[in-house]
């Protein structure tokens, strides 16, 4: 018809690029706190080393200094990115005539375009450490064992947690969006009765050997890639919810 | 005349509440139409009904001939910016004019530029820190500069001051008759806007009340104010909208008069005065409340 807007907007590309229309908070804070946490734990780091004359005693602190937590900063700050790209930009997406499949698309190449970024961000780093000899202290931030043994496998695991931060913070907020606060609480009673009754059945059953040992047997990168089924149910889980929301004040 | 927005049994139930009840109307391209009522009467309901965003319970929905749920073909055609518009936390009005180029056709970068400096939004500041009528402004420079086909402004003005308001009514009129566009205005602030409207839709408790021409309603009802007893005499039994009476004095609201008619009221010693659209629709959608109190 003549009337409706002959120019057409690609509009899942358009919605990419509105999450990153402010990059403050997605791309430059993040990297800012970032490199701060780094810089600060090599300093107490140092202090401590100062302060340890003895060398066989710095090999020990030294040995502490193996499993640092600070890296999961980039973690939990992006389940607050997903919540946020969801909550506040979904009201603001349908005020632009957005439709919500056209959303849903734009806002899953965003967590994409993000994972993949920090990911490599975060491998970087890991090169950097294993190459300073751990910044210089024998410290470890990115290249610790549970990320992987190689950049390559870290890069995988960094990649396969944000994507499951990402889309499952996601779809606790299309939770928020369409059903508000008595929402979020029955889901997460109902998820809390789902993971104490799963664990009471593993008891009951005596499974913890078998699902100890099935972890052992998928390994670090195996295990890591069954998360990949989680975000993509919680992927498709969050598009069924937001289908049916109305922005609300 | 072309219909942008054809609507038939519309209704919309919460609960036990029809927010929108058995609406049926038609708006017609390229003209500015009033959508008034009382808070809470369902306007911000319809208008969201009209761009997709909530579902009906029960009749059709036509915009641009089509169904606009999940229709991105036709919501790329609309701009619905709501008086309660969430804005993301970290974004400036700089943030939402620079994104709103992505998603209007239509949209014009150095209208927007313009208005911002006559409103006087700041463009560097978060829109959390923003007054309410500077919030209020980037969702009217928004509505103005997207130059959406159907444009929907609810309740466009809250926190605004006067002068703003006029800024807002001669930027409207003006771009509208560069850039013709059909346009769907949600207001109380009846009387201000009564000169801007082509037609009125009224809608109370959810019902479409008054569906008209504004020039055909503004000639629809008379005050008739006079002595009570030449008044009841003038009024016979014709159907009353309002009466106030204060001692021997009376003032009744009528429908319209033929030309004999205001001459005989005339003669009989009583004052005839018009009745503005928003006495006018303050007694239509008062009426039932009266009478059940009576």
């Amino acid at each position: 018809m003549s009337a409706v807007a002959t120019r057409s907007h690609n509009r899942v590309l358009s919605v990419v690029k509105l999450h990153f229309t402010n990059p403050w908070t997605t791309i430059t804070f993040p990297w800012i706190v970032m490199l701060t946490i780094i810089a600060l734990t090599v300093l107490v780091w140092m202090l401590v080393l100062a302060n340890i004359p003895d060398p066989a005693d710095r090999a020990g602190a030294r040995e502490g200094f193996g499993y640092s937590g600070s890296s999961g900063f980039i973690f939990v700050y992006m389940i607050v990115v997903a919540v946020q790209s969801i909550n506040t930009m979904f009201p603001f997406a349908q005020g632009y005539g957005v439709t919500r499949r056209n959303f849903a698309l734009g806002t899953a190449a965003y967590f994409v375009i993000l994972s993949v970024f920090y990911s490599v961000g975060l491998t970087i780093l890991s090169i950097i450490e294993d190459a300073t000899g751990g910044w210089g202290v024998g410290g470890s931030l990115f290249s610790v064992a549970y990320f992987g043994e190689t950049p390559a496998q870290r890069l995988f695991v960094f990649f396969a947690i944000l994507i499951l931060f990402f889309f499952a913070g996601s779809a606790i907020a299309a939770v928020y969006v369409r059903w508000k606060g008595i929402g979020i609480t029955t889901f997460f009673i109902a998820f809390g009765f789902l993971l104490v009754g799963a664990g009471a059945l593993a008891t009951l059953v005596e499974g913890w050997d078998e699902i100890g040992a099935w972890f052992a047997a998928a390994g670090l990168l195996g295990s890591f890639a069954w998360s990949f089924v989680i975000s993509a149910l919680a992927a498709i889980g969050g598009y069924a919810v937001l289908r049916r929301a109305t922005p609300k004040n | 005349m072309t219909a942008v927005v054809e609507v038939s049994g519309l209704t919309r139930t919460f609960g036990s509440l029809a927010a929108v009840n058995d609406a049926t109307f038609r708006v017609e391209q390229n003209q500015i139409y009033g959508l008034l009522g009382r808070n809470g009467a369902g306007k911000t309901t319809l208008m969201q009904l009209l761009t997709g965003q909530q579902f009906a319970s029960a009749g059709s929905i036509r915009v641009f001939g089509e169904n606009p749920v999940e229709n991105a073909a036709v919501l790329q055609s609309t701009c619905f910016i709501k008086e309660s518009q969430k804005y993301p936390d970290d974004f400036q009005p700089r943030h939402v004019f620079k994104s709103a180029a992505w998603f209007f056709p239509n949209w014009d970068a150095d209208f927007a530029a313009q208005l911002a400096i006559e409103f006087r939004v700041p463009l560097k500041r978060k829109m959390k820190k923003l007054s309410r009528g500077q919030v209020s402004a980037v969702g009217v420079i928004v509505g103005l500069a997207s130059r959406a086909p159907l444009t929907f402004f609810d309740e466009p003005y809250l926190g605004l001051d006067a002068v703003a308001r006029q800024l807002f009514y001669d930027r409207l009129l003006e771009d509208f008759a560069e850039h013709p566009r059909s346009i769907i205005l949600s207001t109380h602030l009846i009387d201000e806007v009564s000169n801007l409207l082509e037609h009125v839709l009224v809608i109370d408790e959810g019902r479409i009340i008054i569906d008209a021409p504004a020039d055909d309603l503004r000639g629809s009802a008379t005050n008739v104010v006079g002595s009570a007893t030449a008044v009841d005499a003038f009024v016979g039994s014709r159907p009353v909208l309002h009466r106030d009476g204060i001692g021997g004095l009376a003032s009744v609201t009528i429908g319209a008069l033929t030309p004999t008619e205001r001459a005989a009221a005339r003669t009989a010693g009583l004052e005839l005065s018009p009745v503005s659209l928003q006495q006018l629709i303050i007694r239509t959608t008062t009426e039932k409340e009266t009478e059940q109190s009576a």
